[in-house]
């Protein structure tokens, strides 16, 4: 029943692990920066750049008619008032055709309406009980960023804060290496999501990231507890004695890791798809979280 | 014994507590569940901040122009202090409402400068043709646009701006179109001096449909100063050849001479009527806006949510679906792992559940879909603090202690690293709910309160159980509480 991870040994494969994954994130970021059409570190989503987003289902008797986007933007072109919108539209068909996703620039609502009523005339009928629309202006968007940005700021200093006052310098400051090292990995993970998938970032992953702090961080803090607890007790060496806490600890971490995976999993599987990246980012979050409080920090501890 | 035996009926009364709230106050839904629009308004101010008053005048004129236009059970918020949030639930349209709440409906009387009547007529004619235009523009835009008409229409918007001396800037013919209209409208407008009479001076108004033809009239009804004030102004220009123009948002909506016959006292009465060609909606949308009273400060709508109501009870099943199955698995993982223990987690997860719902319809906290990822989530935060004080339980086991024992050191033990470990958890909720917008609220509020819940569930309520348990003597096996085949330590 015991657990017997050789921390000691693998010192130098726990970090080389993790400059790996730093990397590659920092990659991903690096990448995503220059080498889009975006320009920025992760593809940021409507939320941030203001937009409208609109889902909706089509009426159809059995199965519902194969169309090209193509032909459907055509048609859109020609029956429209506003030129300018169509040329940015992104069209999507999704379960069997019959769901509908567009993309488009900023649009009042009226714009919005006349949209869905010339959508309607082209592959109608549309069922309107089903709708999923999302208008959001671009000031609206920049303030939302801003907001997410002092958010995580805010709530990173405050748990920093927590970690110096509650533990020694030197715990604290590799607490703190772990937490930044959980969230560039997730961060990065997402840039190469924009870049491969053209996945989008919304203020929910803002969230996620902050929920994933707050997690990361409590699973280190049990660790080091466990250390610091066994340090004072235990006549073992220094190294021993952290590699014993972790093993004791082991357990415990990876099983609350678990039952925490599990609704996320769930939601990931049964939810609504507006939570779907977020349970991802959630997850993600967590896994890294938990290989950095058992291994990584620890590690850091360990003296040479 | 004793002692916990009280825990055991205090659990309990919580517990019925908890029905008797759920089944009387139900959960309120948000939006994005039930169904129904959602806008943000925001406040538009050069120069500083919006002050609380200017946002409460604002709240209040907004809140206004929602009762009159009838919309139901609508929910009129503010947020972060320059911003309202409208609720309008069911399949109510956001666009009239969009349109009645976007305007400032600032209204405004003026009499005409002496000796303006030729350049009025001018501009009057102008206003009209390039108001065809504008109808024409759309009437061939909606039928498959034909070139040549689109020809014949930038010919003529040129004669007008040639009239005008006036050269549009705008990159599209329709922008042009707009463009020009608003020139012209501000052209009117200059042609007029402000009076003391503005929309302030009024205290009702209402419409009616014109009786010769099918169009539509708004009347005022003026206070008595404002009455007043209206006699003075139409007595000063009665039988003169100026004429009084209705001004709304720097538009002018109607001019109208006054006859010779008001010339020794005004038209008194305190009432006047605005008879500007309008559609039945167009009048109803101005007699909103003028009950209403104008906004102090203009505002935008930055953002607009629809979702349908079927739409809305698909993501509630959805929802419903995760965390049962959520709650479901973590189950199994628990009993599988820690046998009876798991057991009691299990119980006091449900408890959890409930505590949390009651929780929710008391404060009372609106159910959105990042709320209930929140609470789905906080399911596995919850059962956090009893592996912690399992693990505590199954070492004391192992070096041999009594089960009554184990427990005990198992749960005092485990105290403090639990209350530390959820701290981060809260920090993040709690800024989140402080800076974050409504959408991410609904998420920290369910996560922090489910966090906080699950302190009392997992420390007191499981302990509670645990020892009700143990009070039967078939259930105190040592087997029963670790796993067999990891005896062999």
């Amino acid at each position: 029943m015991k657990y017997n991870l050789e921390l000691i040994k693998n010192k130098k494969k726990i970090i080389s692990f993790s400059t790996f994954l730093i990397l590659f994130s920092l990659l991903g970021i690096l990448y995503s920066t220059f080498n889009t059409s975006y320009k920025k570190p992760i593809n940021l989503g409507m939320d941030f750049v203001g937009g409208n987003e609109l889902r909706i289902e089509r009426v159809c008797e059995e199965e519902c008619s194969n169309l090209s986007p193509d032909s459907v933007l055509e048609n859109l072109r020609e029956i429209s008032s506003n030129k300018n919108f169509i040329n940015n539209i992104k069209l999507q068909f999704q379960n069997n055709n019959k769901l509908i996703s567009i993309r488009t620039p900023y649009l009042s609502i009226e714009e919005s309406n006349n949209l869905i009523t010339n959508l309607d005339n082209i592959i109608g009928p549309l069922y309107y009980e089903s709708k999923d629309s999302r208008l959001i202006g671009p000031k609206l968007g920049k303030r939302l960023l801003t907001n997410c940005i002092t958010s995580l700021l805010v709530s990173l200093f405050a748990i920093s804060l927590y970690i110096t006052i509650r533990f020694d310098k030197k715990y604290a400051l590799f607490a703190l290496l772990a937490l930044f090292h959980d969230l560039l990995i997730v961060f990065g993970i997402f840039s190469w999501l924009g870049i491969i998938l053209s996945v989008e970032v919304n203020s929910l992953f803002a969230v996620s990231l902050l929920t994933i702090a707050g997690y990361s961080v409590n699973d280190t803090v049990v660790i080091f507890d466990r250390i610091r607890e066994n340090l004072k007790s235990k006549k073992e060496g220094y190294n021993e004695t952290i590699q014993l806490s972790v093993n004791e600890s082991f357990r415990r971490t990876t099983f609350t890791s678990i039952t925490t995976l599990i609704p996320l999993l769930s939601i990931i599987l049964f939810g609504s798809y507006s939570l779907f990246w977020f349970s991802l980012a959630l997850s993600l979050g967590i896994i890294v979280g938990s290989y950095s409080s058992i291994l990584l920090a620890p590690s850091l501890l360990l003296k040479d | 014994m004793k002692r916990r035996q009280g825990w055991l009926f205090f659990i309990i009364f919580l517990l019925t507590l908890s029905f008797y709230l759920l089944i009387n106050y139900p959960l309120q839904l948000g939006l994005d569940l039930q169904g129904g629009s959602q806008l943000t308004l925001q406040i538009i101010k050069e120069e500083g901040k919006v002050t609380r008053d200017e946002l409460e005048a604002v709240n209040s004129v907004i809140d206004k122009r929602v009762n009159n236009l009838g919309v139901s059970e609508s929910n009129l918020q503010t947020l972060g202090g320059d911003q309202l949030i409208l609720e309008l639930p069911g399949e109510q349209n956001p666009l009239v409402a969009s349109r009645v709440l976007g305007k400032t409906a600032l209204l405004e009387f003026r009499t005409q400068k002496e000796g303006t009547s030729t350049d009025l007529k001018t501009l009057q004619l102008q206003r009209f043709s390039i108001k065809e235009l504008i109808e024409q523009y759309s009437f061939e835009e909606k039928n498959q646009n034909n070139d040549n008409f689109l020809k014949v229409i930038q010919d003529d918007l040129k004669d007008i701006e040639q009239e005008l001396n006036y050269l549009s800037t705008s990159n599209d013919l329709y922008g042009k179109l707009i463009e020009i209209k608003k020139y012209v409208d501000n052209e009117i407008t200059n042609l007029f001096i402000k009076t003391d009479l503005s929309g302030k001076d009024l205290i009702n108004a209402g419409r009616r449909q014109e009786q010769t033809n099918s169009n539509w009239e708004v009347l005022l009804t003026f206070s008595n100063s404002g009455g007043e004030k209206f006699a003075e102004i139409t007595k000063s220009i009665a039988g003169t050849n100026q004429l009084l123009a209705i001004i709304l948002d720097g538009e002018s909506i109607s001019e109208a001479s006054v006859g010779n016959q008001f010339a020794s006292t005004g038209i008194t009465g305190g009432s006047a009527t605005i008879s500007g060609n309008f559609s039945a909606e167009n009048a109803r949308e101005l007699e909103v806006q003028l009950k209403g009273g104008s906004l102090p400060l203009p505002i935008e709508i930055v953002e607009t949510n629809t979702i349908g109501a079927l739409l809305g009870s698909k993501n509630i099943l959805k929802s419903l679906y995760a965390a049962i199955s959520g709650l479901i698995f973590v189950g199994i993982f628990m009993i599988f792992n820690y046998r009876i223990l798991g057991f009691v987690s299990v119980l006091s997860l449900v408890l959890y559940g409930f505590f949390n719902l009651a929780l929710y319809s008391l404060i009372p906290v609106t159910l959105t879909l990042p709320g209930i990822s929140g609470l789905i989530l906080s399911i596995g935060m919850a059962v956090d603090a009893n592996i912690l004080i399992f693990e505590r339980i199954r070492e004391e086991l192992y070096d041999g202690n009594t089960l009554t024992r184990s427990i005990d050191s198992g749960f005092q033990r485990a105290n403090s690293s639990i209350v530390d470990g959820h701290i981060t958890t809260l920090l993040s909720c709690f800024v989140l709910f402080l800076l974050g917008t409504n959408f991410v609220k609904g998420f920290a509020a369910t996560l922090g309160i489910g966090v906080l819940i699950s302190l009392f569930t997992s420390l007191n309520c499981s302990k509670t159980i645990l020892r009700f348990f143990t009070t039967y003597q078939s259930l105190r096996q040592k087997n029963l509480y670790l796993p067999k085949n990891n005896f062999s330590n």
